[in-house]
């Protein structure tokens, strides 16, 4: 029974580790976790791998990875030191479970025991026979690996014990020194790393780092700010933006020089993954300290470059990159180079080793870098063509190594030659260029998938650098042409690098050039199409389709060839194709798009409707018909716009698309779309008044009367303006001049909306905001004959003053209005028979004065007010008076 | 200088694909996540990851001729590190996956990039030299090259690597390189007291002490027969030890000596046990002039010897002449299927006559079986393989003592089955492969003299040398018809 559990137990965690996602969705994290906790009782190790490789999954909350955490040190409590591997697995787990459930911190209890055991192991010297100290097998290492991780991820955590991690290191016991000098390294490098970043520190610092010796785990500073913000993992100090944070130190650094001295001593002792992580640890740290001379590197100089291992190689050449001339005289620069440039193809190296050095190469960090240091590729200065010569591309290369190769001989090509075209007097240019053909070779006869793409690459490549010697840029476009004769198959290649070629930087027009060559090679089939393979013929229609999105190629051979396939009567078959006649499609629709439509009208018109007609397909005959519809119904420019716009249904050229299987269906979709007009949610302009003229400036409405005011304005006519947004911002916007005729002379509100075609093609339907009226806008001249002089104004003014200011009043009914409503208010002055006068005082501070004169049969108001509001009550009044006396028969 | 995981798959040329072993390391992912900010990508599960690899690799989809992602010639893939898109935005990208596929297997990891964006060069990462050996160490401990998936070697040794990870990786950051084979039983760990243990000597030697000493030469050659084109030939050479000596810290040199008008070894690459380098043995190069200083040897190499047998240097040289001169003349007779066959070969007279196996092999591609083979050969014998396509010269241990072969004669092609294709030797190029070994032989006149092998201990151990030459890609172009150049000694 316990086998056949144990068995199941292995299932389901393998099951767990090959998809997690699926694992969860049959059971919850929180069951499998609690089960997994109550197994590990039984000491097996595979019920650690969930926790191991998924411990956020499992522990998705601080909270239970801190429990998770308590629950697995129980575990490890009770378990006899005799399990060492399930011991150290353990370890292993519960650094990983409180790292990446985020408990690493003074506050938490799981940690802070954790640390304390793990620092406890490390200084364990207890002696086991059976304890093989190879890398892992120990607890202890095992604890110090543990200890390495926590500081790596929680920096300056054990920055406080840095002198009894040395003094561990320097015991008499060496067997566990390779894990000791790696966690020493990586915790004095985040301490110096952290006290340089401090502003101020100084040797004093550094002493403090080197001789911190707090007591056993955290309890001794429990608000060191490791553990309270826990810090973030620090990046590298070697970045390739130059080096990162110094920490000004005298020239004495006693104790940290001896430190690393004896590190670097013991280097050659360590594995050499190890001795490369060490290296580069004590790297960062004497390129921070500014009291180190990097001299103290030497001694280990000349073992590191004559190494055959990939990792202590390139440690190396981080070194040269951190210390330049301060570690490596001219002459050395030079020998490293060397040594790089025979490691790339060094018969011993692996392919991937090959691939990484000349990708260093490439990068090389030289003492008196010249080219742009944005870590793009540049040749180092000292790579001659000599010593580049090993490095040229070979037919028996691997792609990428190959690759590679072409790029770097081209570069260096280039370096040499400078980018005339007449540099291609070199051999080398010849060389590559007969690679290339080498390749096409391999390719013509039949190589497989890998050898086809490995060329096209390589033609991409070669344009790249080569694009502009047009002796060999239009020799492949003449070779890629007579491959795609022989091998129509090739076409999506083709097309592709044709793609790349045009959207990257190969010289502009080879593509266009490499497309009309192939319009001219698919065009050619159709004169004995019986001939042509019904696959090759496929082929030809999706080159042509591509073509034909080409406005700079004239595409009346296509349209003829294309009146070919649609016309041709055998075989039959073809005719009820539907994949052809929707490839041909394919075709006109580039076509309806293509701005020398007007000269392939009626050609296209006849492909079309013959399609339409006789085709055996409907879906591809109703799709003819309505690529003829919108070609007959539609301007040239809202056709565009719907072909752009309207999606993808057969816009197999540049994209592979998905393909429905009625393109109709999805085309009659983007088209209704196209065709439709689309309700706008917000305003896209607006109408601005321009002058008290009334002209408007910027864009285009339909006016229309507004709601509020109905009637105050006769119904504008739509305006029409054809291109609202002209190119550049400095243009000015469109001015319109609208015609207002009030129907009455009061203030009012347009209400304005307006339908337009946006650069999307789609058409659009705005509202836009009220444009308001205002008073004054209404007030015109007075409509009379321009020949009228001054004096007949004058008259017209005098008779319409009488008109409009004058009361018809005799003297007597004059008489009686005064006395009846003005009588308070009169201010006699005997002396003036002609008039009266009115004073109004109206509370709070206005008046109203009125002098009331008698004129022959009417009477003047005139009236005079500090406060203009109360003119229009004044007038009110006057009215109602008046009215008052005409309704009591005065004759006003 | 870590790795965030690690998957370990294998395929049959694109067919039955599996992920076999994966490892993913949270407390690396969890620095990944910090250092990376915005622009961090987790990983996705194996079934994910395993297609966006082989999108990459240019496996995805083997039926289908054209894949746009797969294919695209923008896609120049030039170092070891490929780019996952695991989204379609610009963020969702996973770099630098470095990958190593040789054979059925295929070895990929994710190293940690310590440092934000912009995205550092791959040249700048420590952890990417990190993962390739460990990826290299991982795959000859999986058995190398010659690993059948299915076969006896890969599922036990996959069934190991939980344990193996935990020793060599156990939290992401790689120590060591698993052993291929477990630790000699003769590995006694040191006792207190003695001096510092390397990491990479896991124990002491018990027993009998004995040095073995094996230098291998390999020569390559391409010859044209063409004055048009220059023949090329290069020779590297590795020195295999196997030290079964005592002590903790056991200090033994090996010296490699040239006979006194040798040409120097260049682009030397010595073991890491070796304790320290000569500077003037590493000069040589054979990437440039070579200076005037010439330096022959005698080459020492001191070192401390690991408990398993390990390359200890290696080295290239120049020498003069290949080992073994050949022509070869196809000639088109009247009939279509009718070849003339002349091949002569002739031993250079400063090598030894004494081969351990000496052969040579004449494919034919794109055409149909052989029927009449009617072929004289000087010396040796001649076989036509089964599928007959292939001639295969058997020359024996001896060339005769005029030291020159030829084969004459004429070859019929009118089988009825079509014979193996290969679309560089189209028409009439066509190459003999040759195949020897010469034991006690190495063509740079370097070797190991038994007494220069010094070892400080305590007992006497018994010293074995030896060294011999082999073939390898050792072509003769018929020069009759167009042959591929490879190299750029053409372009200077």
């Amino acid at each position: 029974v316990f086998l056949t559990m144990a068995v199941s137990w292995v299932e389901r965690v393998a099951s767990f580790l090959r998809s997690p996602s699926r694992f969860l969705a049959s059971t919850t994290a929180e069951v499998f976790l609690v089960e997994l906790l109550r197994e590990q009782r039984d000491e097996r190790l595979t019920m650690l791998s969930p926790l191991c490789e998924h411990p956020t999954l499992l522990c998705p909350s601080a909270c239970t990875g801190e429990e998770t955490c308590l629950e697995l040190m129980s575990v490890f409590s009770h378990c006899p030191p005799k399990y060492t591997e399930f011991r150290c697995q353990l370890l292993l787990t519960l650094t990983t479970v409180l790292v990446s459930t985020g408990c690493v911190s003074a506050h938490s209890h799981a940690s802070r025991d954790f640390l304390e055991l793990l620092l406890k192991l490390a200084q364990d010297t207890y002696y086991d026979p059976a304890d093989v100290p190879s890398a892992l097998r120990s607890t202890r290492a095992a604890a110090c690996e543990c200890l390495r991780e926590l500081e790596a991820c929680c920096p300056s955590l054990l920055s406080q014990h840095l002198e009894l991690l040395n003094g561990l290191r320097q015991q008499e016991n060496p067997r566990h020194h390779q894990a000791l000098s790696g966690l020493y390294a990586v915790v004095l490098r985040n301490g110096v790393h952290l006290l340089a970043r401090q502003a101020g520190a100084g040797p004093e610092g550094l002493k403090a780092l080197l001789g911190g010796n707090a007591a056993v785990a955290w309890e001794a500073e429990p608000d060191s700010p490791a553990l309270t913000d826990r810090a973030a993992p620090l990046p590298s100090v070697l970045g390739p933006s130059g080096l990162g944070p110094t920490l000004q130190t005298g020239p004495d650094c006693k104790e940290l020089r001896s430190v690393l001295s004896s590190l670097l001593e013991e280097s050659y002792l360590l594995t050499p993954l190890s001795q490369a992580a060490l290296l580069h640890a004590l790297t960062e740290v004497v390129a921070m300290v500014s009291g180190v001379s990097p001299a103290i590197f030497k001694a280990q100089l000349l073992r590191l470059l004559g190494t055959s291992k990939v990792c202590l190689f390139h440690c190396t050449l981080l070194m040269k990159a951190a210390f330049t001339d301060s570690l490596f005289s001219a002459e050395d620069e030079a020998f490293l180079l060397k040594r790089l440039v025979a490691l790339c193809q060094h018969p011993q190296m692996s392919t991937a080793a090959q691939l990484f050095y000349t990708d260093c190469l490439v990068h090389f960090p030289e003492n008196r870098p010249i080219g742009a240091a944005d870590g793009g590729e540049a040749l180092p200065v000292l790579l001659t063509p000599r010593l580049a010569a090993s490095l040229v591309p070979t037919v028996f290369d691997e792609p990428a190594t190959m690759l590679a190769r072409l790029n770097v001989s081209a570069l260096v090509h280039l370096e040499e030659h400078g980018a005339r075209e007449g540099g291609a007097a070199g051999g080398g240019l010849a060389y590559l260029w007969e690679h290339l053909l080498l390749r096409l070779h391999v390719v013509e006869h039949g190589g497989d998938r890998a050898a086809v793409v490995t060329f096209f690459r390589a033609s991409f490549l070669f344009l790249c650098h080569f694009g502009h010697v047009e002796r060999h840029a239009a020799d492949l476009r003449r070779r890629l042409c007579a491959l795609y004769l022989r091998h129509c198959r090739l076409a999506p290649h083709v097309l592709n690098l044709a793609d790349r070629a045009q959207d990257g930087p190969v010289r502009p027009g080879w593509a266009v050039a490499l497309l009309r060559s192939l319009q001219g090679v698919a065009v050619s089939a159709g004169g004995d199409l019986a001939a042509v393979s019904q696959k090759d013929l496929h082929w030809h229609l999706r080159v042509l389709a591509r073509v034909a999105e080409e406005g700079q190629i004239g595409q009346g051979s296509t349209v003829d060839f294309l009146f070919a396939v649609a016309t041709a009567a055998s075989p039959p078959s073809r005719n009820e194709d539907w994949r052809l006649g929707s490839d041909l499609l394919a075709v006109c629709r580039h076509l309806l798009a293509h701005p020398g439509l007007d000269a392939l009208l009626c050609p296209l018109a006849d492909v079309l409707q013959h399609v339409a007609r006789h085709h055996g397909d409907t879906d591809v005959r109703d799709h003819a018909r309505l690529y003829y519809s919108l070609l007959t119904a539609l301007s040239r420019e809202k056709l565009a716009g719907v072909l752009a716009n309207g999606g993808g249904g057969a816009n197999g050229g540049r994209q592979d698309n998905k393909r429905v299987l009625s393109a109709m269906v999805v085309e009659s979709q983007d088209l209704t779309s196209a065709l439709t007009i689309h309700k706008a949610r917000t305003p896209v302009f607006h109408l601005v008044a321009k002058d008290r003229a009334g002209g408007w400036a910027e864009p285009t409405p339909a006016p229309e009367d507004d709601e509020p005011s109905a009637g105050r304005f006769a119904a504008l006519a739509d305006v029409c303006v054809p291109r609202l947004f002209r190119e550049g911002a400095s243009a000015a916007p469109p001015a319109v001049t609208l015609t207002l005729r009030p129907r009455a002379p009061y203030p009012g509100t347009l209400r304005c909306s307006a339908v337009f075609t946006a650069q999307d093609e789609l058409t659009w339907h705005a509202a836009l905001p009220d444009v308001h009226v205002a008073f004054r806008q209404l007030f015109k001249p007075l409509p009379v004959p321009a020949s009228w002089g001054p004096a007949l104004r004058l008259r017209a003014f005098e008779r319409l003053w009488d008109d409009l200011f004058c009361g018809r009043l005799g003297e007597a009914e004059l008489e009686a209005l005064l006395e009846e409503h003005f009588a308070p208010f009169r201010v006699a002055d005997p002396g003036d028979a002609t008039g009266h006068r009115v004073l109004l005082f109206i509370p709070p501070g206005s008046h109203v004065l009125l002098r009331i004169r008698p004129q022959e049969d009417a009477v003047q108001f005139h009236m005079a007010t500090d406060n203009w509001r109360l003119l229009p009550h004044v007038n009110d009044f006057l009215l109602s008076v008046t009215d008052w006396e005409a309704r009591n028969g005065v004759d006003s | 200088m870590s790795i965030r995981a690690l998957w370990i798959i294998t395929h049959e040329k694109g067919e039955h694909v599996s992920v076999r072993f994966s490892r993913r390391f949270p407390t690396v992912e969890y620095r990944a996540k910090s250092l990376a900010g915005s622009s961090y990508q987790a990983v996705p599960e194996d079934s994910a990851v395993l297609q966006l690899l082989l999108t990459e690799l240019g496996l995805a989809d083997p039926g289908k001729p054209y894949v746009a992602q797969r294919d695209d010639c923008l896609n120049q893939q030039r170092t070891p590190a490929l780019e996952l898109h695991v989204d379609s935005s610009a963020k969702g990208i996973l770099w630098p996956v470095l990958v190593i596929s040789r054979g059925p297997l295929i070895l990929a990891c994710l190293p940690l990039v310590e440092a934000g964006e912009p995205r550092p060069p791959l040249s700048s990462l420590l952890s990417v030299s990190q993962g390739l050996t460990l990826l290299e160490g991982l795959q000859s401990f999986l058995g190398g090259s010659e690993i059948k998936t299915d076969g006896d070697g890969l599922a036990p040794r996959l069934a190991l690597m939980p344990s193996v990870l935990q020793q060599v990786c156990p939290l992401g950051t790689p120590l060591d390189v698993p052993q291929a084979r477990a630790p000699s039983t003769a590995g006694v760990p040191a006792a207190a007291g003695s001096p510092r243990q390397p990491a990479w000597r896991t124990g002491q030697h018990r027993g009998r002490p004995a040095v073995n000493v094996a230098l291998t030469e390999t020569v390559r050659c391409m010859q044209y027969g063409d004055p048009s084109k220059q023949d090329l030939w290069d020779v590297y050479g590795t020195v295999t030890c196997k030290c079964d000596v005592e002590g903790v810290l056991p200090n033994v040199t090996v010296t490699l000596t040239l006979p006194p008008n040798g040409s120097p070894l260049q682009d030397i690459l010595a073991h890491p046990c070796v304790t320290s380098l000569d500077s003037s043995i590493l000069n040589a190069s054979s990437v440039d002039d070579g200076d005037g200083s010439a330096f022959s040897g005698p080459y020492k190499f001191p070192f401390c010897p690991p408990l398993e047998p390990f390359k200890l240097c290696s080295y290239t040289s120049q020498v003069p002449v290949p080992p073994i001169l050949g022509s070869y003349q196809l000639k088109q007779q009247q009939e279509v299927n009718h070849l003339r066959v002349s091949v002569n070969l002739k031993l250079h007279e400063s090598v030894k006559n004494t081969f351990e196996y000496c052969e040579a092999r004449l494919p034919f591609f794109n055409r149909v079986q052989m029927s009449i083979v009617d072929v004289k050969v000087s010396s040796g014998h001649l076989d036509v393989n089964k599928e007959k396509n292939l001639l295969v010269w058997v020359l024996g241990q001896k060339f005769p003592k005029s030291r020159e072969v030829t084969m004459e004669g004429g070859i019929r092609f009118s089988g009825q089955l079509p014979g193996p294709v290969d679309p560089l030797c189209t028409d009439l190029t066509a190459y003999i492969k040759l195949y020897f070994k010469v034991p006690d032989l190495t063509l740079s006149g370097c070797s190991v003299d038994q007494h220069s092998v010094q070892v400080y201990s305590c007992a006497k151990p018994k010293i074995v040398t030896c060294r011999e030459l082999q073939s390898k890609e050792y072509f003769i172009w018929n020069s009759t018809g167009p042959a591929p150049v490879s190299s750029g000694q053409m372009i200077l």
